[in-house]
């Protein structure tokens, strides 16, 4: 100690508490400023969850509803009849109609024009009605169909009737016909639950998410069969049983790896060897949820590790003192007190995979497909690929619908997610 | 069929699992003692019979198909295919597949009608056979099963012992999968070098990979230089980790020192849902918003903007990467022990001070790992890229420009076109593999650091 | 030896450092420190004692204003350093804390340089203009601590990279540079082994020189081997708060009385 004797520490500063020095009050200001910071990074996060959102809902909600106009059709037998079902000229019967409803369209000249109005898909409605029901044949029936997109975007106001008829999608012979539909209170604008009940169509105004929801249900059916029971047991493996030496240490850095590789490489695995090596069908929901089900699995195992690993030895020790075997002591006491942070991972895998776009263009999952699939192994589209597909499309109507299913499949995700929270909090233990 | 094979199955586990059940009871009614329980007799019987069956139905229909329609092919007529390449083999082959399954378009020749319906017959028999291999095997394994019900036999260790097997082949299944993806990269890449020289993959600056489609087609050749393609690649991460590590960083020392309690409870769950949004909505979000409003700014600003800039699609990424990013800084602050900031609040440090001093160089190696990580995820990203950014390679470090990246090349070359004998799709597995393995390094370099740091103050 | 410390103890107890009057603090609804009054004298090594969980490290806290930086403790009452309430609202912590220095139970030197650890302190306070004045506050500081000889040729390696007992007095150098008037020691010694608990103790000796010295310890020998004055708590009680001698030889309480004989703790 003989080495403190000499020192000399400096004198301590007798000042008071109160008094702020200009040196305190500069290093203050760094607090602020740092909390600004902080502050603004934060609100440039809210602001774009807030634009973005904005925007989808902004371009998204008339995609809710669809403008339909309801005619009086006669079913004309001069152009359908019972023999040739079901062909005929339905088109001319529902051009007629409409034709009926607007007095100052000229037959003769304006005839194509006209019948650009509604979608052309409004011949398929009839048909499937006569087809249905023959009997309808030479009677007048009311008809409710769908407007062509130009027509139910101007409706909507998405196009704006002040641009110049030169760069506007519909003319003003359009617009005062539409007008006179209106004047004549045959436009309505109902819920368009034909967004999640039709398949994709070529026109937006027929176009619906009903094959892209099942072929996203078939996949992620799919990814949780095979991930599911293959992850929890690698995990049980690895945490429970596993010797702790270079191999389990590999398969563990593997895993972690595994986690991180970028999503198009599993496409690039599943093109190369489920569809071109083992020959699978093209565009199935299978292969796409056997592909997202070995991008889901690592994520499934660090879950339910993470799960297995906060249940405290205690209970593990207490069921091994009663004379149970190690697998007992899993099955039936740590597994079960582990399952909701299982539960959990395994939701947010999944609402990861039904997000997961790359893998499933790869394998073709992007295919115009106008049907339902009955079975993973039908073709289909899934959510995101028939985003991605819409997205694409150049019709104006598309971007509404795409801001459309975006919408749904958020809703979706943020139902799963919240069902993990809610998991997560309503059987979280602290030990 | 296949569904019968599986409900024969599934009936077959059953069975053996009571008819095991009974037995054991019965002994042990009888007097004599058991050395396992009666459950454990029936569960040993029911994963003998379930687990080999249920890996053959799995092979067999992982195999069945491809070697009919390999069958078929070698039926057809001799010379059917001289001289084709694969592309029309394909088409020969999905049209015999359409005739099978019932779909006439035109007249099909006479030999295509006959191979369809070799094809249907093939398959009958192929579902037919399922179905007896499957019930032979479920009998044989029901009676074996059957047989091992003594007062002797360990049916504990034994259907522990599958049970053991079985999780430990899900382990090893995850190194399956990397072998998988590490040989077939491998596999397809070494054809496409075998096509293009490696060096000009490599160090090309050139890249187009339009080639003749036919013969006489007067077209480019063909260049695969991957340099351009993975400059922009660089571009857009480089703009995409400018906006997400401030932000990140700034979001996660805000949380970490300054948000209260009931901040941090709602600004930790919003940053979540952020993290949770599909990566094709952050694409269609900078098509939609951001690439036309770059393009309107820069206008007003005279600036030359292209409409697809790599500036639209890599803001857009770092958007993505912020929770990424801030959820890593924020963990790895967290963990720096409270001794620390303590000691440094005693010393009269200002909280700014604290955090900057010392919480944040403490907590450096994480955040580092983090933002590797968020490196691998920029340079792998896909979709963002793939719906905002370009098609064509420039060799330009301009974020105004429009650029391409690594993985919008490989989902272009490789959409609706599964013919894998052109150096144009072969192509897309040398970027596949080249993206791998710079993201691996980068992964295992970053977990690396994660596991290290935590294991300093754990 | 020991008539000596008698006589200065006498000499210098007159001048009170910190006076606190009705302390209570609460933890949530967990009421901690329940109306404790004490007064710690200037240049002398009080000691808290008492069992685990009684509240001594607690108190320590509210000293300095630790307790500030949890968000679900509350402080009543009146703590004065000088005649100032130190929980007046004007009062800054951290000018409070640069004039209170603390010691950890564990070492807990920055990642950083033995240099940078020491200098931390002097910088963000702004008490060297020069690189030599710097110097100089470093050199004397780890004097101080009895550090120097140990580490003056490796002032640039890591201060994680010393032993325990070194780490601790590498912890205190980094106190004292900031020239505080009071030194609060949270069980300095509970990590270390007996050879450098010997040498910390020690050096608190010297450090009384200077400072106001306040040590908790569950050591009740080292509380009669280091302190002047007492403070015995327990379960958020000040039960006794005397002359070091006193407490040992002639507690006054029965509760004092049952713990330093061992029967309660």
């Amino acid at each position: 100690m003989a080495d403190t004797t000499t020192a000399s520490t400096p004198a301590p500063h007798r000042i008071s508490l109160i008094e702020r020095s200009p040196a305190i009050a500069r290093r203050k200001r760094k607090d602020y400023v740092l909390q600004a910071f902080g502050l603004i990074a934060i609100a440039i996060a809210f602001g774009v969850m807030f634009l973005l959102f904005a925007s989808l809902i902004r371009t998204g909600h008339t995609a809710f509803v669809q403008t339909h106009v309801t005619l009086d059709v006669f079913v004309d037998p001069a152009e359908i009849s019972v023999e040739t079902l079901p062909r005929g000229g339905f088109q001319d019967v529902v051009t007629n109609a409409l034709i009926a409803k607007l007095p100052s369209a000229d037959e003769a000249s304006e005839r194509r024009e006209v019948r650009n109005i509604i979608s052309n898909g409004a011949q398929f409605y009839l048909r499937d009605l006569v087809v249905a029901d023959p009997s309808l044949i030479g009677q007048t029936i009311s008809l409710t169909v769908p407007l062509a997109d130009a027509y139910d975007q101007l409706h909507k106001g998405s196009i704006s009737r002040e641009t110049p008829e030169a760069l506007r999608r519909v003319n003003d012979q359009g617009v005062a016909w539409l007008d006179e539909l209106i004047a004549a209170g045959a436009i309505t604008k109902p819920l368009n639950f034909a967004l999640l009940t039709n398949a994709d169509s070529r026109f937006p105004e027929l176009a619906g998410l009903r094959g892209a929801l099942v072929g996203s249900f078939w996949v992620l059916l799919i990814c949780f069969i095979i991930a599911f029971p293959a992850g929890i047991g690698a995990a049980i493996y690895l945490e429970e049983f596993a010797p702790k030496n270079k191999v389990s240490d590999f398969i563990e850095v593997n895993i972690n790896n595994l986690a991180a590789v970028p999503s198009v490489v599993f496409g690039l695995l599943a093109l190369a060897v489920f569809l071109n090596y083992l020959g699978m069908p093209r565009s199935a929901p299978f292969v796409g949820g056997l592909t997202l089900a070995l991008m889901t699995m690592p994520t499934i195992i660090i879950a339910t590790r993470a799960a297995l690993k906060a249940v405290p030895s205690s209970i593990r020790e207490a069921a091994l003192g009663v004379g149970a075997s190690k697998q007992q002591v899993v099955f039936q006491h740590v597994l079960p007190l582990a399952m909701p942070g299982i539960l959990t991972g395994t939701i947010i895998g999944l609402a990861q995979a039904l997000g997961e776009t790359a893998p499933l263009l790869l394998i073709g999952m992007n295919a115009f497909i106008t049907s339902a699939a009955s079975s993973p192994f039908d073709a289909a589209t899934a959510l995101p690929t028939q985003i991605f597909i819409w997205a694409d499309s150049p019709e104006r109507g598309f971007v509404s619908r795409t801001s459309a299913a975006i919408l749904v499949l958020l809703t979706f995700l943020i139902f799963m997610n919240g069902l993990a929270i809610y998991l997560r909090s309503k059987f979280e233990r602290r030990w | 069929m296949t569904l019968l094979a599986f409900i024969i199955l599934f009936v077959a586990a059953a069975i053996g699992y009571v008819m095991n059940l009974r037995a054991a009871r019965a002994i042990r009614d009888g007097g004599s003692a058991l050395h396992s329980l009666a459950g454990f007799h029936g569960m040993f019987s029911a994963l003998v019979v379930l687990v080999p069956v249920f890996v053959l139905i799995l092979v067999w229909l992982a195999l069945a198909d491809p070697l009919i329609q390999r069958l078929v092919a070698a039926s057809l007529p001799e010379g059917t295919f001289d001289g084709l390449g694969t592309g029309a083999i394909q088409l020969i082959m999905a049209e015999i597949n359409s005739l099978a399954g019932g779909r006439v378009f035109g007249t099909p020749e006479q030999w295509k009608i006959d191979a369809a319906e070799r094809l249907v017959a093939y398959e009958r028999n192929a579902d037919l056979a399922l179905v007896v291999v499957v019930l032979i095997a479920v009998v044989a394994l029901v009676i074996f099963a059957r047989r091992t019900v003594t007062t002797e036999f360990r049916a504990r260790q034994g259907s522990e012992g599958i049970m053991l097997r079985l999780m430990a082949s899900c382990a090893i299944f995850a190194i399956f999968v990397t072998v998988a993806i590490i040989s077939a990269l491998v596999y397809e890449t070494s054809k496409f070098f075998a096509m293009v020289p490696i060096t000009d993959f490599l160090f090309g600056l050139n890249w187009e990979p339009q080639i003749p489609i036919r013969e006489d087609q007067i077209a480019a050749e063909g260049a695969f230089g991957v340099v351009p393609v993975f400059l922009g690649t660089l571009v857009i991460a480089t703009v995409a980790l400018t906006v997400a590590i401030p932000v990140g960083l700034m979001t996660a020392i805000y949380l970490n020192e300054f948000a209260s309690r009931r901040a941090r409870s709602v600004i930790k769950p919003f940053l979540e849902i952020l993290a949770g949004v599909p990566t094709v909505v952050y694409g269609f979000f900078a098509i939609l918003v951001i690439a036309p409003w770059l393009r309107s700014t820069g206008a007003t600003l005279g600036l030359d903007v292209a409409s697809n800039t790599a500036l639209a699609a890599g803001s857009v990424m770092g958007i993505m990467l912020i929770p990424f990013i801030s959820s890593f800084a924020d963990d790895a602050l967290s963990s720096v022990p409270q001794s620390l900031r303590d000691g440094a609040l005693a010393l009269g440090a200002t909280r700014s001070e604290t955090m900057l001093n010392v919480l944040f160089p403490a907590a450096i190696p994480g955040i580092m790992g983090g933002i590797l990580l968020a490196v691998s995820r920029a340079i792998g990203e896909t979709m963002i890229v793939v719906m905002a950014a370009g098609l064509i390679a420039r060799l330009t470090i301009n974020p105004l420009d429009s650029v391409t990246a690594v993985t919008v090349q490989i989902v272009t070359l490789l959409i609706g076109d599964s013919a894998f004998d052109n150096p144009k799709t072969l192509s897309a597995f040398a970027l596949g593999m080249m993206l791998f393995i710079i993201t691996l390094g980068i992964n295992v370099l970053a977990l690396r650091i994660v596991r290290k740091y935590r294991e300093i103050y754990d | 030896m020991d008539d000596l410390r008698r006589i200065e103890r006498t000499a210098e107890m007159s001048d009170t450092k910190i006076s606190a009057k009705g302390v209570q603090v609460f933890y949530g609804d967990t009421h901690a420190i329940k109306d404790v009054s004490v007064e710690i004298g200037d240049k002398t090594v009080t000691a808290f004692i008492g069992p685990s969980g009684c509240g001594k490290s607690t108190f320590l806290r509210c000293l300095n204003r630790m307790n500030d930086t949890i968000d679900i403790c509350r402080v009543q009452g009146s703590i004065t350093m000088d005649g100032q309430d130190i929980y007046d609202p004007r009062v800054d912590p951290v000018q409070l804390r640069a004039k209170v220095g603390m010691v950890f139970q564990k070492p807990n030197p920055f990642p950083k340089s033995i240099y940078d650890n020491v200098a931390y302190g002097p910088k963000i306070h702004g008490m060297a203009r020069t690189k030599a004045d710097m110097d100089g506050i470093v050199e004397a500081s780890l004097r101080r601590a009895a550090l120097w000889n140990e580490v003056k040729d490796r002032l640039d390696s890591a201060g994680t990279g010393l032993s325990g007992g070194q780490q601790q007095r590498l912890c205190i150098a980094r106190a004292v540079a900031t020239a505080p008037e009071v030194l609060l020691m949270d069980e300095p010694c509970s990590a270390l082994d007996p050879i450098a608990t010997a040498q910390i103790e020690e050096l608190i000796d010297e450090l009384r020189q200077q400072f106001s010295v306040v040590i908790v310890t569950h050591s009740m020998q080292q509380a009669a081997r280091v302190s002047q004055k007492t403070a015995f708590f327990h379960l958020g009680n000040l039960v006794e708060f005397n002359d070091t001698d006193q407490i040992f030889t002639n507690p006054q309480d029965s509760r004092t009385e049952s713990y330093i004989t061992g029967r309660i703790g």
